[in-house]
């Protein structure tokens, strides 16, 4: 019972495709007749009842589409002569339609391009080729490109040319040579300036040494006669040590940090823990008179520039050991922990293809509000009486990471110690 | 005790001072006539014509006119004559750079200049201590 209607649908539906088939069928004859010239009209049933076509007006709707396009196009004879033209190569030559049939096509490219029409001219009555000719256009030129195809038509053979008119590619071309060039200036001005820059540094800090060594030299000397000097005077010839020294440390640091700028980052694979392992024994001293603990854990192995990967650690180890709190001894926990993506709130995964590093101190801290100064160059939170050093250090330890392709920051409190993390790839 | 002769070549006015007056205060060193560039070490050298006076170590400032202390350096080694002196460079500013340049070409030892009478001291010790291992692979070489 329930089958009934179904069946007859399916038998409704084969009925149909039966009669779109005979359909498909009957067109495919139809367009194959068009094809191969069999038929010259053809019955169409539309909206509005039969309609009769002709070649003849399909013909016309292909002059109008070629009428109508925004290429020229001319048809020519075999011995070069212009048997029909649209309307746009009338415009791109400057001519009347009437004034251009009969004409050599040859008259209208420029004197400079005839050879190369004639080789293409030439060639394409075994095979459709292209070229780009300059075209004449009343007093000026137009870059044209030509698209030769001979066509075998009953009247026998002729030849079809498209003409694309290049004007604005040509411009863009030439305004993309043209920023290219400038381009290339400016990267070359560029590097001279940062050759200069780095050199400028170099010799500036090589040459500011000079002077500097000579007042501890003298004040050295002076020192050793101090017994002979009033107490006041020794007091002064030690602050002249302590600034000459200072300034010393400021020049190896903005020494160092300018040729961070220079790109010739060697990587090795390098134990980390053998660094932090290093600047254990480096900090020795400081850490036996602060009575200080570093805790470190097992850290990975990284393809870095070991010396810069060194130095980001002792900037850091080095301030958390500075900026500890009177009376309290630094503890330093180093640990590390893959995560899936470069930033500070990846998850963590096992296989991850970054690093992040965590060095965390029970130090003094600081405001978070200040956390992008921080990493300035010559920024300082703390005054320089209370707390020595030149406020490069975390300038070079941000420059150095990033260019590793990390990233690092600091997280803290006032009175609450400092963390600070450095992401680093793993590879 | 045989005393260690050092040559030094130096243009620096005060830095000649600086070392001749921190080594009268020794017994071990001897200060050869100080010479201001690279060219009067070779003429100096030259003009000695007992072997036996040469100098024990050669000091040469980086940055001196004319010939500076790595060409300076090259000249001496690639001298037969003077090929087995310890040299050592020495310089305000001493980088990496320097360091590998300086012993590619064979210097002993290259130093930074020193801020204070305990930092001259003390290259003064290295330089006699250098001095002293270089003699011992001359002896070796006699026998």
């Amino acid at each position: 019972m329930k089958n009934e209607p179904i069946d007859k649908t399916n038998k409704n539906l084969l009925k149909e495709l039966e009669e779109l088939r005979f359909q498909l069928n009957e067109a495919n004859e139809t367009i194959e007749a068009i094809r191969t010239g069999q038929i010259d009209a053809l019955v169409v049933q539309g909206e509005e009842g039969h309609q009769l076509y002709t070649l003849k007006t399909a013909d016309h709707a292909y002059r109008m589409f070629i009428e109508k396009m925004a290429e020229g196009a001319v048809t020519i004879s075999t011995q070069g002569l212009v048997l029909y033209c649209n309307t746009q190569f009338a415009n791109m030559v400057q001519h009347s339609i009437s004034e251009i049939i009969g004409t050599p096509f040859e008259s209208f490219i420029a004197a400079e391009n005839r050879a190369e029409y004639e080789v293409l001219f030439e060639k394409c009555w075994k095979n459709d080729c292209k070229g780009e000719v300059w075209l004449l256009a009343g007093e000026h030129k137009t870059p044209v490109q030509l698209s030769l195809a001979t066509l075998e038509l009953l009247e026998g053979v002729s030849l079809s040319i498209i003409l694309t008119d290049l004007t604005t590619q040509k411009r863009t071309q030439q305004q993309l040579l043209e920023s290219n060039i400038q381009l290339e200036e400016i990267n070359r001005a560029l590097e001279t300036s940062n050759h200069d820059l780095q050199q400028f540094a170099s010799i500036a800090s090589h040459d500011l040494q000079e002077p500097l060594r000579k007042i501890q030299m003298f004040t050295s000397i002076m020192q050793d006669k101090s017994d002979r000097l009033p107490h006041d005077a020794k007091k002064h010839l030690q602050k002249i040590n302590d600034a000459a020294a200072r300034m010393k440390t400021l020049i190896i640091d903005v020494l160092t940090y300018s040729k961070l700028s220079a790109n010739n980052l060697q990587l090795e694979c390098t134990n980390i823990n053998e660094i932090i392992n290093e600047l254990k024994e480096d900090f020795e001293l400081i850490i036996e008179e602060k009575n200080a603990q570093i805790n470190v854990a097992e850290l990975p192995y990284l393809k870095v520039n070991k010396g810069q990967i060194r130095q980001v650690f002792q900037n850091i180890i080095s301030n958390a050991l500075k900026f500890a709190k009177a009376g309290v001894p630094p503890v330093i926990e180093i640990t590390s922990r893959r995560i899936a993506e470069k930033c500070f709130e990846s998850p963590g995964q096992q296989d991850g293809p970054f690093c992040l590093l965590s060095i965390r101190d029970n130090g003094i801290g600081f405001n978070d509000k200040y956390v992008h100064r921080i990493f300035s160059l010559f920024e300082r939170l703390n005054t320089k009486d209370n707390y020595e050093g030149t406020g490069i250090g975390l300038a070079i330890a941000k420059k150095i990471v990033e260019k590793h392709n990390g990233m690092i920051t600091a997280l803290s409190k006032e009175g609450r110690g400092t963390e600070f993390q450095i992401i680093l790839p793993m590879n | 005790m045989l005393k260690t002769r050092i040559l030094l070549a130096e243009d620096d006015l005060d830095d000649q001072e600086f070392f001749s007056d921190f080594m009268q205060d020794r017994d071990d060193v001897i200060l050869m006539p100080i010479v201001e560039n690279g060219e009067s070490v070779i003429q100096l050298l030259d003009s000695i014509v007992n072997t036996d006076e040469l100098p024990h170590i050669i000091v040469l400032d980086q940055n001196m006119p004319k010939m500076n202390g790595l060409q300076t350096l090259q000249h001496l080694k690639n001298s037969e004559r003077y090929a087995r002196i310890p040299v050592c460079i020495y310089s305000t500013y001493t980088d990496e750079t320097l360091i590998k340049n300086g012993s590619a070409l064979g210097a002993c030892v290259v130093l930074s200049k020193p801020f204070s009478k305990e930092g001259y001291d003390q290259m003064i010790d290295t330089l006699c201590k250098a001095c002293g291992s270089s003699k011992m692979t001359t002896t070796k070489h006699n026998r």
